[in-house]
């Protein structure tokens, strides 16, 4: 355990230092461009918005943290060959890969932590302090990024780093489609179509599943009971993903 | 009494789905405690993929690799082990102080013997008035003498070099061989693959030649002249290598 901790910090060291948390300040101008923009709207339509932008800029920078921190964290130790250094120390190939799902997923909470302290600040600042719904949708989007840096993780350690991010991105579009998808295709009478739908909507996490803040932002209360039983499916799919990263890397030659 | 073996240890590469490519063929090595052994041979003769499959980074095809009687997988062996890669990579956004640490974090080291030791190791690499500078900025002889500092952390009693003299100028590599030998003293067991010939006569008491994947010689370097009728270790080594590229024309009719 102490092993997978060292090397999870390391992992968000090197985050720190290779200055990865510069992505906040992309994030920091989209948000203030669109409270700017907004600012011709009502004050309660205005917040709407930010509220809006604010969640997809989240979702989106976290999930682009996620993802590629999780490439590099396997590929570049074998890229440059630090990878030696450190199997060959009194470590379990186990710790290293989850130290890396350790390191990644620090470095993806850091972020979402300084990003949802800029929006609370800003929502503050527009003297609408955040309630508990506000909370809600970013317990949701934090576990999905989780989820995302996860299932990274465990295609690096089986495909080569280009697979892996076409692989990674096309997993994000469609896990966000599949519930569109699967009504869409019910209304079909294609067996072939639809059991190739139902494969893809039982084996690609449903992203959607996180996704409360169309909801929350016109001012409708989601359950915790949802929030909760989300947050167990998350959970369950990251141990997949994991189990899926220990299996191959185990067998894997360096 | 031996202290690393290999029994029929081999290693094919797959190439595609039908071809294989020999790495390593059948070799039966023992290294004794406290001596120096180096492992001899050309560019893809099987060094590496040896070193490799005795520290678990590669698996074998067939046989059996024994570091203190436990296998490459086994995290206590590797407690006794340092080990140097060939032009050894290290996390270039850390200093030498920070990588040694991390290191003897990982062999679970106790803070305060952790830091005399790194003291004393940057010292007897000569390295103590770069503590702060980072890694990207060191040279290619101020990487290899981390790694050597690297390898040392443990105070291991078996220590692995591939090639630790690349990249190090004349009294770099002068300085190494007088490392190794000072360890040897100290009741080391070291396990050395090197290019360089003249190094490997001066500090190695038993040597190995790898070729194609297969260990042609093994022995003193006394013993090896007499039975090769060699006047050094690169006559040795020549007739060796040539002997057996003679053989396998000769099998597959290459030569004629």
């Amino acid at each position: 355990m102490k092993k997978m901790w060292l090397i999870g910090l390391n992992t968000f060291r090197e985050s720190i230092r290779k200055k990865m948390l510069y992505i906040i300040l992309i994030f920091a101008l989209i948000v203030i461009g669109a409270s700017k923009l907004f600012s011709f709207l009502t004050a309660e339509e205005e917040l709407k918005m930010i509220k809006d932008v604010s969640f997809s800029a989240i979702e989106f920078f976290g999930a682009l943290m996620a993802i590629f921190g999780s490439l590099y964290a396997i590929s570049a130790e074998i890229e440059r060959r630090t990878i030696y250094t450190l199997l060959t120390k009194p470590i379990r190939r186990s710790d290293f890969v989850l130290g890396k799902f350790f390191g990644v997923s620090m470095i993806v909470l850091v972020n979402f932590i300084l990003m949802t302290v800029f929006f609370i600040g800003l929502l503050l600042f527009k003297k609408s302090p955040p309630d508990l719904q506000v909370f809600k949708t970013l317990l949701l989007i934090f576990f999905e990024l989780i989820l995302i840096g996860g299932i990274t993780l465990a295609l690096g350690t089986f495909t080569s780093d280009a697979f892996n991010i076409i692989c990674s991105f096309f997993l994000y579009i469609v896990g966000h489609l599949t519930s569109y998808g699967k009504e869409l295709v019910e209304r079909t009478e294609n067996i072939i179509v639809r059991g190739l739908t139902d494969m893809l909507y039982t084996l690609v996490p449903n992203y959607e599943n996180f996704n409360i803040r169309d909801k929350i932002v016109v001012g409708l209360n989601v359950s915790w009971g949802y929030v909760g039983y989300t947050i167990l499916y998350g959970i369950l799919y990251v141990c997949i993903a994991l189990y899926v990263a220990l299996y191959f890397f185990e067998k894997r030659e360096i | 009494m031996a202290i690393i073996e290999t029994k029929d240890l081999t290693k094919h590469y797959r190439i595609g789905k039908k071809k294989t490519v020999i790495g390593l063929e059948k070799v039966n090595l023992s290294v004794n405690q406290g001596e120096i052994f180096g492992i001899l041979g050309p560019n893809g003769s099987g060094k590496t993929t040896c070193l490799k499959l005795l520290l678990g980074i590669l698996f074998p095809t067939s046989g059996q690799a024994y570091i203190m009687e436990k296998t490459p997988d086994d995290i206590n062996m590797k407690q006794h082990v340092g080990f140097l890669p060939e032009n050894p990579y290290y996390y270039d956004y850390l200093t030498g102080p920070e990588l040694l640490q991390f290191y003897a974090s990982l062999y679970s080291l106790d803070s305060q013997k952790a830091k005399s030791r790194i003291e004393q190791l940057l010292e007897l690499v000569e390295l103590q008035n770069a503590k702060r500078l980072h890694l990207r900025h060191y040279s290619k002889g101020m990487l290899e003498r981390i790694g050597l500092a690297a390898s040392l952390i443990n105070d291991p009693e078996i220590l692995i070099f591939d090639e630790p003299t690349t990249g190090l100028d004349p009294i770099g590599c002068r300085d190494t061989r007088n490392l190794l030998l000072k360890l040897k003293e100290q009741g080391k067991t070291i396990l050395l693959s090197s290019h360089f010939l003249s190094e490997v006569e001066r500090v190695c008491d038993r040597i190995a030649i790898f070729h194609r994947g297969y260990l042609l010689a093994t022995g003193t370097l006394d013993g090896l002249n007499k039975q090769y009728q060699a006047q050094n270790l690169e006559d040795l080594f020549v007739k060796t290598i040539c002997n057996f590229d003679n053989q396998v024309a000769t099998m597959t009719g290459e030569g004629s």
